[in-house]
């Protein structure tokens, strides 16, 4: 028993630690622009078959690689997220959440397309094969550096939107988009950087996981999931919360797969989102804004 | 008039073709979902992001008291329909306690969770492969008279509901739908007791979408939770509600047997469909903001376009 209660705790940390991840960019995008971002599965596809193209096809080196990706993810996120789709259904939500569904499934299908599951698509970006021991529980050290990684992430965003002044203008914008606007926020490109700092929590996150997590065409759908799952129990949109609803996630799967039944964990934390949904609609956070 | 008639005609041309006559059954199915759906997205003036959940409530009770019980598919209507009915009724206050985008995450996670049940129940609901040996319509000798009778069946449930759906909306109930879906404060200062006609469009429409349920699995004697509870095949009805035009009766008609047509054509392209399918229909999407049925209503005034909201306000 006391051996379970162990790898519950350190799986729920970790578990937490990468759903939090998962989840940052679709949180911010859900905070500032306060749109339902359907396409956000997306981001992690094009940053896995991108990464693999620059390799495989045009034998890039795995830095080189990194850095082709995360300017095509922006080039991406910009000119076929952004301005044809976001900026341009802003006010026609029917249409924009379909629009975003669309292009999400069109990265799916192209990157199975050209890289099928028979492509053996792997990503090299292992910092640390082998495991560690915590008491009885044995963790691989990769999860336990995306672990970390993700506190660094959270930690870096949190004093970005705290202590710089495009910090504040991103949550002035999104406290109050028209009142900002009075006070001289450049409202447009306030939501264009936050779309593009949007991109960066779940690059890092799937390049980090991608050694040890099962790589797929149609993973985008799966971690869109997740993300929703923590952005509505966090409350959509606020970044305090949604640290707060990945842990509870994270321990709530932990302690189902370990104490209970493992093919239970995705419907206890779909039945308590549910539960959270009709009973506390706002989630955890006391506020609608970013922070 | 002529629509109907194009229809009733249709199966008739490809009587000897029996992959044609499923693919018409198909889109009649389709949308014979999307159209309480359209009625659905108007009368309660939100978004609905999981119908295909009471497609899984139709389909698992008609496959479970079939395959158990020896039921045959009348037999299993009257409990779709009750269970359906019950199931609405209990869940129709969320038309009126979740707001907004709250009730669109609401309704997008009931068919995820009722997919994890046929995961977690496998012995029950076989979640990995589905049901299947489910007491079929009718069976006849002839596999073409059998499609056939299948199609026409699959038309006469869709043109019934088409028919019930657009009677409803030019009666009083579509003016109070129009009312809710403009401005529910409004409506409700005007003495309309919107939570009344909210919960009862939510529930009749609801059962109508279980009875396609219920369709669909003695039509195929299977039914996979796999198949109809995850997100594309939500994604698909929205597709077929918002191409054929948005909350227009008749356009989810043009929808569903657009989607579905162009998805079987595009198969000849081989793997790459894949990808030209919702290419094409994003660029439709962009293009026809109105939807192919506004393509018909170009010239002519629209008496009413309903609005479809999701996002919180």
């Amino acid at each position: 028993m006391f051996d379970s209660i162990q790898y519950v705790l350190v799986y729920g940390f970790i578990l937490g630690s990468i759903y939090l991840l998962i989840s940052l960019g679709f949180t911010i995008v859900c905070g500032v622009l306060r749109v339902f971002h359907m396409g956000y599965g997306a981001v992690f596809v094009v940053a896995v078959y991108t990464m693999w193209m620059l390799m495989d096809t045009f034998h890039l080196s795995l830095f080189a690689a990194m850095a082709g990706m995360f300017i095509l993810q922006i080039l991406f996120t910009l000119s076929v997220i952004y301005f044809p789709v976001v900026k341009r259904y802003f006010e026609r939500e029917e249409l924009l959440l379909t629009s975003l569904i669309l292009i999400s499934f069109i990265v799916e299908e192209a990157a199975n397309f050209f890289y099928p599951e028979s492509a053996g698509v792997d990503i090299p970006t292992m910092i640390l094969s082998g495991t560690a021991r915590i008491g009885s529980s044995s963790i691989p050290y990769q999860l336990l550096i995306a672990s970390g990684v993700s506190v660094i992430t959270t930690a870096v965003f949190v004093l970005y939107l705290l202590k710089t002044r495009q910090g504040l203008v991103i949550r002035a914008v999104s406290q109050d988009l028209e009142s900002a606007e009075l006070m001289g926020a450049k409202v447009g490109l306030t939501h264009a950087l936050a779309m593009v700092l949007s991109i960066i929590p779940p690059t890092i996150c799937i390049l980090v996981i991608a050694p040890v997590w099962g790589i797929e065409p149609t993973m985008g759908t799966s971690l869109l999931m997740t993300a929703i799952m923590v952005s509505i129990l966090g409350g959509l949109g606020n970044i305090k919360g949604s640290i707060i609803a990945s842990y509870i996630v994270g321990f709530l799967s932990s302690s189902v797969a370990f104490l209970v039944n493992p093919r239970m964990m995705g419907l206890a934390t779909l039945f308590v989102v549910f539960v959270v949904l009709i009973f506390k609609p706002t989630g955890i956070a006391k506020n609608e804004s970013i922070w | 008039m002529i629509g109907v008639g194009f229809l009733i005609l249709l199966p008739i041309l490809f009587v000897n073709d029996p992959d044609y006559m499923s693919l018409i059954t198909s889109a009649n199915i389709l949308a014979a979902i999307a159209i309480p759906l359209a009625w659905q997205m108007s009368g309660i003036g939100r978004m609905n992001f999981g119908p295909q959940f009471f497609v899984g409530i139709g389909g698992f009770t008609a496959a479970l008291l079939s395959i158990h019980w020896g039921w045959g598919p009348w037999q299993t209507l009257g409990v779709v329909v009750l269970f359906s009915l019950c199931l609405g009724l209990l869940l129709s206050p969320l038309t009126t306690i979740a707001h907004g985008l709250y009730f669109s995450l609401i309704t997008l996670i009931l068919p995820l969770m009722f997919l994890e049940v046929t995961f977690v129940y496998n012995e029950t609901f076989q979640g990995e492969t589905g049901l299947y040996g489910i007491a079929p319509f009718l069976e006849l000798d002839n596999i073409l008279i059998e499609q056939t009778v299948l199609c026409y069946c699959s038309l006469g449930l869709m043109l019934l509901f088409l028919y019930i759906v657009d009677k409803t909306l030019r009666s009083r109930i579509g003016l109070f739908a129009a009312a809710i879906n403009d401005e529910e404060d409004v409506a409700d200062a005007c003495g309309l007791n919107i939570n009344f006609w909210k919960m009862l469009c939510f529930t009749i429409t609801s059962v109508m979408i279980g009875i396609a349920g219920w369709f669909l699995a003695h039509h195929d004697g299977t039914f996979a939770g796999i198949t109809y509870l995850p997100l594309p095949f939500m994604i698909k009805i929205l597709l077929v509600v918002i191409i054929g035009g948005r909350g227009e009766l008749y356009g989810a008609i043009v929808g569903a047997y657009f989607v579905t047509i162009l998805e079987r054509v595009l198969t000849v392209l081989g793997a790459v469909n894949y990808v030209i399918f919702p290419l094409i229909l994003l660029i439709l999407l962009f293009t026809l903001p109105e939807g192919l049925y506004g393509l018909y209503r170009k010239h002519k005034y629209r008496e009413y376009y309903p609005t479809m909201r999701v996002r919180k306000r």
